[in-house]
């Protein structure tokens, strides 16, 4: 069988349409993997306040306090790294939830999602000591239309009167919507999100607001388990690696301009082929 | 003792926020309903995006991905009536394809309707494919056998037979994508995709500001951001179309909005000077 | 390698059919022995179907290709994700018995608002009614009669179109009001961030060129030369973050939801 290192008629569909992006990700993976196993022999960390995660004790106090439910949403996230980051969350709010039986919904619109909370859920219950509070009607599939969703999420809002809203995940246009009906019934809100777009609705609505990979930092800050507080020093460290990529780039595309190979090799399908002149 | 009501400052920082919905609601009608034209700068994303399509040659197949349904038609409606006017001036083919099953009705009622303005005739000119419920899989599936992986189009016809894609057994064999989308497709046909195919998008305003960086890094050669780049696009075409009609309600909503956070710090700075001065 | 030979001949169908027998079996079986396991035993099968799968792609991803684009585990791709597809399909399943279920102990319970469940448990009943016989009758399998012509309308242009565009127009109120609200210069990087908001609002609207035609260019400026750098490294976090994420959850470093 001949073997092409590069074909260049797809875009990265293959680790042979740049081998510089795949030996890219093969090294942010060993130095995560390394990093995990340096914290794991001992090391202690530092992780910087997130007011927002400090937030989360106090928004369930007055939720107890109130008798009103806590919402979670994880909204239309679908199952992925980031709807099981966004349970890690709700999981860990769960557990405190469940020393004060405190009353809670978790109101997802992906179904997958949906199947998988309830064990996390059940699973939080029973690791505080607590499965007689577990309600599997409290987890809820609403509908996997994105307006319908909103308005099951913003109807529930509205008639519980919920005293804490945390919305983790992915969100789009229907962001807002449960953002401002949380603060229209006067809930503390708290929400992280990878989507860029959704953050100005968030902040504008919102008690406190996790942005970007402070989402992912988001288990570390609460469990200060060492296998992801040391995840977190090899994504620092992989992202000072992207900083001196983006700076060599620059400086290469100044001197030699946007064609040269040497510029195409940094990040575009085909750049090996064409640094490395069909590298068979 | 008699306490002092609320002072009009206070009154301003917490008004009902019903009395503000009330306003714009009556600003909106107002807008949509008075003639007023005014032009606008043509941006550059919707610049590219217009010359791309220019460099176009009659006979040329385009892909136009519609994801959109009901509730995105103000912002998304008037970007794909431009846009299919534009490749019937420029005599260009394209197929449809959407994500689901509301976004195919909509977009296969929308074409049926413009088309015979530019004498073009189902089958022979343009075609929908209907709707795929997985786009990587289907992305991936057309670049190895565009037929295999459609099988038939909206109308039950199997694509092989359609006069439009003889000899078309890729997606290669496109000159252009053009995604007119609500949600995050547009990563989908920039991984998936050829790369010799260009990509153009046509994204609601608020899904716009993650484009840009796409823009820089020319993995999309143009973009109309929502229902006022659709007006930029039509000024281009020299037509009035729905984004014409749109952009007044919006540029006047955007007015009434930073006039009343004009108010809201006046009467926050007001309030302040009142609260010191009583001690 | 991964997809039946001729599945249209007698040969192809039985094995087409011993697969699919295969497959049920191994399911059926694997769901009384993860519920028998301790939670020990059945965390360990976890990890294993986790590895191996994740194994899968990585590899295909990793692995040279030929001049058709492919390895020898690329074919293997689509039905995997086809797999995904009918997991997905199966959990919606789940997800809608969940629903009606809640719905439907609300309205035999007569529990507080229970009138809304009913609505609920009406509308859905009748909406999956007239969708389903909608698609059999475009199928050829029923005949399109004008109850359902005019019913499947009514539901679906003027019902749900319609709601789903009201729902959608509830977001430029609610950023009126979240506007009015947020935007207070109570700092001087609050007063900063306003300005450039207001500049980018009327900059990118035709009103803004009618003011000023220095308006648009600046507003793009910032767009392109503010707003996008700013994005692209947060979004070099967020990517970073998920392939941190993955590789824990791959190798089960991390107890997450499992």
């Amino acid at each position: 069988m001949e073997t092409l290192w590069l074909s260049g008629l797809a875009q990265y569909q293959h680790a042979a349409d740049n081998w510089f992006a795949a030996i890219l990700i093969a090294v942010i993976a060993t130095t995560v993997l390394v990093s995990i196993a340096i914290t794991r022999s001992g090391a202690s960390l530092y992780i910087r306040r997130i007011p927002g995660l400090d937030a989360i004790d106090e928004a369930i106090g007055r939720s107890t306090e109130m008798g009103r439910p806590v919402t979670m949403i994880p909204g239309m996230t679908a199952f992925g790294v980031v709807a099981v980051q966004a349970l890690t969350i709700f999981k860990y709010i769960t557990k405190q939830i469940a020393r004060f039986a405190t009353p809670m919904r978790l109101l997802t619109g992906d179904a997958t999602v949906y199947a998988v909370a309830q064990e996390a859920i059940q699973d939080a219950y029973n690791e505080a000591g607590r499965p007689d509070l577990y309600d599997p009607d409290a987890i809820r599939f609403l509908s996997d239309r994105q307006f319908a969703f909103a308005s099951g999420v913003a109807g529930l809002i509205q008639r519980e009167r919920v005293a804490a809203n945390f919305m983790f995940g992915e969100f789009f246009a229907e962001s807002l919507i449960f953002a401002e009906t949380g603060n229209i019934v006067g809930a503390i809100q708290v929400a992280g999100t990878i989507s860029f777009t959704q953050v100005p609705f968030f902040v504008a609505a919102c008690d406190y607001t996790i942005i970007g990979d402070e989402f992912y930092a988001t288990s570390a800050y609460l469990s200060r388990e060492p296998v992801l507080l040391g995840s977190l020093v090899g994504q620092d460290i992989a992202k000072l690696l992207f900083v001196l990529i983006a700076i060599t780039g620059a400086v290469l595309t100044s001197i030699f301009g946007a064609d040269a190979p040497v510029v195409k090799l940094l990040g575009q399908p085909g750049g090996w082929d064409a640094f490395f002149g069909g590298g068979q | 003792m008699q306490t002092r009501g609320p002072s009009i400052w206070e009154r301003m920082l917490s008004i009902d926020r019903r009395i503000l919905y009330l306003l714009l609601f009556a600003n909106i009608v107002l807008f949509l309903l008075l003639p007023i034209r005014m032009r606008a700068a043509v941006s550059p994303p919707v610049q590219k995006f217009y010359d791309e399509i220019e460099k176009l040659q009659p006979g040329d197949l385009v892909m136009i991905s519609s994801n959109w349904s009901a509730s995105t038609l103000a912002e998304n409606q008037p970007q794909l009536e431009a846009v299919i006017r534009h490749l019937m001036r420029k005599k260009a083919k394209f197929t449809l394809i959407s994500v689901e099953a509301q976004s195919r009705d909509i977009s296969y009622r929308l074409a049926s309707r413009l088309t015979p303005e530019g004498g073009y005739e189902y089958g022979r000119d343009w075609a929908h494919f209907g709707f795929v419920t997985n786009l990587i899989v289907s992305i991936k599936g057309m670049v190895n056998n565009l037929p295999d992986t459609i099988k038939k189009d909206v109308r039950g016809t199997p694509v092989s037979e359609l006069p439009l894609l003889k000899g078309i057994t890729s997606l290669r064999q496109y000159k252009m994508i053009i995604d007119v989308t609500p949600s995050a497709t547009v990563p989908f046909w920039i991984s998936y995709a050829p790369k010799e195919t260009k990509i153009l998008y046509c994204p609601t305003s608020v899904m716009a500001a993650e484009a840009y960086t796409f823009l820089d890094s020319g993995q999309i050669k143009g973009m109309i951001t929502g229902a006022k780049g659709a007006q930029e696009y039509e000024q281009l075409l020299g037509i009035v179309g729905l984004g014409t009609r749109f952009v007044n309600a919006i540029s006047f909503s955007h007015v009434l909005i930073i006039l009343f956070i004009f108010l809201g710090n006046l009467a926050l700075f007001m309030n302040r000077r009142q609260m010191r001065q009583e001690g | 390698m991964w997809q039946i030979q001729n599945p249209n001949t007698p040969t192809g169908q039985l094995i087409l059919w011993m697969i699919v027998l295969g497959a049920f079996i191994m399911i059926m079986g694997l769901v009384p022995l993860l519920h028998a396991l301790p939670p020990r035993g059945r965390r360990a099968i976890i990890v294993i179907i986790t590895f191996i799968t994740g194994l899968f792609f990585a590899t295909e991803f990793f692995l040279p290709i030929n001049k058709e684009q492919k390895n020898f585990l690329t074919d293997a791709i689509q039905p995997a994700q086809q797999a995904v597809q009918v997991i997905t399909a199966l959990a919606l399943g789940l997800g809608t018995y969940g629903l009606v279920r809640l719905h439907l102990r609300n309205v035999v319970q007569r529990r507080t608002q229970w009138g809304y469940s009913l609505v609920l448990l009406i509308s859905f009943v009748v909406m999956a009614t007239f969708s389903i016989a909608n698609t059999l009758s475009e199928q050829g399998l029923v005949e399109k009669t004008p109850l359902l012509e005019q019913g499947f309308k009514l539901l679906f242009d003027y019902t749900l179109v319609q709601l789903d565009a009201a729902m959608f127009s509830l977001i430029a109120f609610y950023i009126f009001s979240a506007a009015y609200r947020a935007f207070r210069i109570r700092s001087v990087e609050a007063g900063i961030l306003m300005f450039t908001a207001i500049v980018v609002m009327i900059g990118v609207v035709p009103l803004g060129a009618t003011i000023s035609p220095y308006l648009p260019g600046v507003a793009n400026w910032i767009l392109t030369s503010l707003n996008a750098p700013v994005q692209r490294a947060i979004e070099f976090g967020v990517g970073i973050g998920g392939l941190a994420m993955a590789i824990r959850l791959w190798l089960s470093l991390e107890r997450g939801v499992t």
